[in-house]
């Protein structure tokens, strides 16, 4: 037993409190106005040892690198390892992304986070009739193995860990498949790369949809044989990097962002045990990936009461040893639904506070987002002042200094507890609806969403969610002060490169290797093992993705 | 009794962003219209659609930078066939430099990011 108070202090703390509230006139709830955070909980006027009086230190906080995790998952986290500065790149053409990556390295970055073009993301090719006008947009074009080649030139794939931000499993499959051959034609083991890959069916199927994505459990199946693959032979890669961040800006509240990460690295869990592996073998691998909204105390219970859920969840349910298996490790990215493109300069504040309640949250890595996001892909300007901002927070506010320091605030615990209550009720209701899987076949999480996201609009609308620059201290006749970026041309070099490619590469082997996928598909083997093999014929992402729909079909996702 | 405003909603070829397209939908209902929602199509297709379903309004969606070359797109379809009474409007990540060009190719208006909802359904329903 480790109670914070005895209870007869608690009780006259009670009792002073509720004489202090009355003569408060209830702490100004006597007006109208609500207090709320961002995801509906009710705040009180002040905390006290009333709102904690149930917290068991060492039960419920522990210390850091320690169960429950509540406080970081390293013993000493920003004084001995600082939060990674993962800054997000990708447009055009590979040999055009290849020098951002290679600027940011250069100017302090320390990884790379690469983001693909809509096709690739969506399994097409440059050439598809359907991606003629994204081709390049919103991250790089990779068609074949050579553009993979082309990609990381000159970038020391032993040294720097790579996050591929391979949203949907129909891209991850093949995109991290020609990572992964890539090293190898370089002379690099697996076993010897680092990085994270995306990789997740919910993305797919429910938060960024495509024409024709694959039916929910068919993207499930090619992200676990991703993580078997990488559980098996890249022990230190990430297979998976459960997208909260994104289930977050299609409209998700912070506690369903947190259940939604937790169901789905539940169910990825339960086959991985039914595939044969081991809780501890899988684990300390599985990621997430963290919005940071406005909402500065809420986000920091957020992150503080997922690493108690998910400690709980790998400990009681998977019963896992491993201190790694039982840490819920993540990388944060700021709102960009939360910046607005009147004022877009007003953006760098919004997004320094996300990034300091991701810092205080106790994230592994941030990235902060390009001030101009609402209006264009980030321009070179933009995206080095966001590196930058990343790097004033780190080095000049001193907020490294000490591990969790609002852990004991009354407010961040009795937050941090009610958050978890309610992700646990929303985990049970999954539980309920027979996981995450189907949930989202139903449309159950589709629909939670889309009423989430419409409450949100409604509540800037009437003005209850005040947005400077949006609904309130609005500049009439603004002039934007800044310029825009505009993506190189992708389509005509990808096209280029992709006809020299198939007139070049030998027919019977691209045969083969579809054959192997197609056969793989039947015996419904690990498709990774077999993928990562066949890009070597350079046969292209978009054949490959035909095979898979051939043999799985497509799905239309509920959204309305 | 007046008919029921009709109106299409897709996304414009492969954007993945649906928030402001459902929220929008939604809106477009809750104000008593009927909305077919699409999601991703390419022009032909939902010019193909709005003929077929006898829409007053196209609503196209983008967040991914492909407006430029699919919004123009969809306007030109449908003048092609002759049909001139289709109001065709879009919303999205959109670059201020953008809007007279995509207004001058017969794009009726132009939300971008922070558009209200009730400017929009005013806008649809007529009454702007």
């Amino acid at each position: 037993m480790s109670k914070l108070f005895n209870e007869d202090v608690v009780e006259e703390i009670t009792r002073k409190g509720d004489r202090w509230q009355q003569s408060t006139g209830h702490g100004g709830k006597a007006n109208d106005r609500e207090f709320r955070t961002l995801s509906g909980i009710s705040v009180e006027p002040v905390y006290t040892p009333e709102h904690t009086a149930d917290m068991d230190y060492l039960r419920d906080l522990g210390f850091p690198g320690e169960p429950p995790f509540v406080r970081g998952v390293h013993p000493t986290m920003y004084r001995e390892r600082a939060w990674t500065m993962r800054q997000l790149a990708g447009y055009g053409p590979p040999e055009e992304t290849n020098k951002r990556y290679k600027l940011l390295l250069s100017e302090g970055a320390t990884g790379i986070n690469g983001i693909f073009d809509y096709p690739t993301l969506r399994g097409y090719d440059s050439t598809d009739p359907l991606a003629r006008a994204d081709c390049g947009r919103g991250g790089v074009a990779i068609d074949t193995l050579e553009d993979m080649r082309i990609l990381f030139d000159g970038i020391p794939l032993e040294k720097v860990s790579s996050s591929l931000v391979t949203c949907q499993p129909i891209c991850n499959i093949t995109v991290q498949s020609m990572y992964f051959a890539n090293a190898r034609n370089r002379g690099v083991p697996l076993d010897k790369l680092t990085g994270t890959s995306q990789n997740d069916f919910l993305m797919e199927t429910c938060m960024a949809t495509a024409p024709g994505v694959l039916p929910p459990k068919a993207s499930f199946k090619l992200s676990c044989d991703a993580i078997e693959y990488c559980t098996k032979h890249a022990p230190r890669w990430n297979p998976i990097s459960f997208a909260g961040y994104n289930y977050r800006e299609s409209g998700c509240t912070a506690d369903q962002e947190v259940a939604f990460v937790i169901a789905n690295a539940i169910a990825c869990s339960e086959e991985m045990v039914r595939r044969g592996l081991d809780v501890d073998d899988f684990a300390p691998r599985l990621s997430f990936f963290m919005n940071g909204q406005s909402d500065f105390f809420e986000e920091i219970a957020k992150y503080r009461a997922a690493r108690r859920v998910w400690y709980r969840v790998m400990k009681e349910r998977f019963k896992a040893k491993n201190p790694r298996s039982l840490a819920f490790r993540f990388h944060v990215q700021t709102a960009g639904v939360a910046l607005t493109a009147q004022q877009p300069l007003n953006n760098i504040a919004r997004s320094a506070y996300h990034a300091l309640s991701a810092a205080l949250g106790g994230a592994q890595s941030v990235h902060i987002d390009g001030y101009d996001e609402a209006l264009c892909i980030p321009t070179e300007l933009s995206s080095i002042t966001a590196l930058r901002c990343n790097q004033i927070l780190q080095l000049e506010t001193r907020v490294t200094n000490t591990v969790d320091p609002l852990g004991g605030s009354y407010f961040v615990e009795a937050l941090t507890s009610k958050l978890e209550e309610k992700i646990l009720m929303l985990l049970e209701e999954m539980d309920g609806l027979g996981g995450i899987v189907k949930a989202t076949e139903t449309g159950w999480i589709h629909g939670k969403i889309a009423d989430a996201a419409y409450e949100y609009q409604n509540d800037i609308e009437t003005g209850k969610m005040p947005v400077v620059g949006v609904n309130c201290y609005r500049m009439d006749d603004e002039v934007l002060p800044i310029e825009l970026f505009e993506v190189p041309e992708t389509a005509k070099v990808q096209e280029k490169r992709l006809k020299r490619i198939k007139k070049e590469r030998s027919d019977s082997e691209v045969r083969r290797a579809l054959d192997a996928i197609s056969r793989c598909c039947d015996e419904d083997g690990n498709l990774m093992e077999v993928i990562v093999e066949s890009v070597q014929s350079l046969v292209t992402e978009g054949e490959i993705t035909e095979v898979l729909k051939d043999k799985y079909g497509v799905w239309n996702p509920p959204l309305f | 009794m007046k008919k029921a405003i009709r109106v299409v909603i897709a996304r414009l070829g492969m954007d993945a962003h649906w928030r402001g397209s459902v929220v929008v939908a939604r809106a477009i209902r809750d104000a008593g219209m009927e909305v077919i929602y699409l999601g991703n199509q390419m022009p032909e297709a939902i010019v193909e659609t709005a003929i077929q379903e006898d829409v007053n309004v196209i609503g196209l969606s983008t967040l991914s930078g492909n407006h430029l070359e699919l919004a123009p797109e969809v306007v030109r379809l449908l003048r092609e066939k002759g049909i001139r009474d289709i109001l065709v409007i879009l919303g999205g990540t959109i670059p201020p430099d953008d809007i007279p060009k995509l207004k001058a190719a017969g794009i009726a208006e132009v939300f971008g990011t922070g558009s209200s909802l009730e400017k929009i359904v005013r806008f649809v329903s007529g009454s702007d």
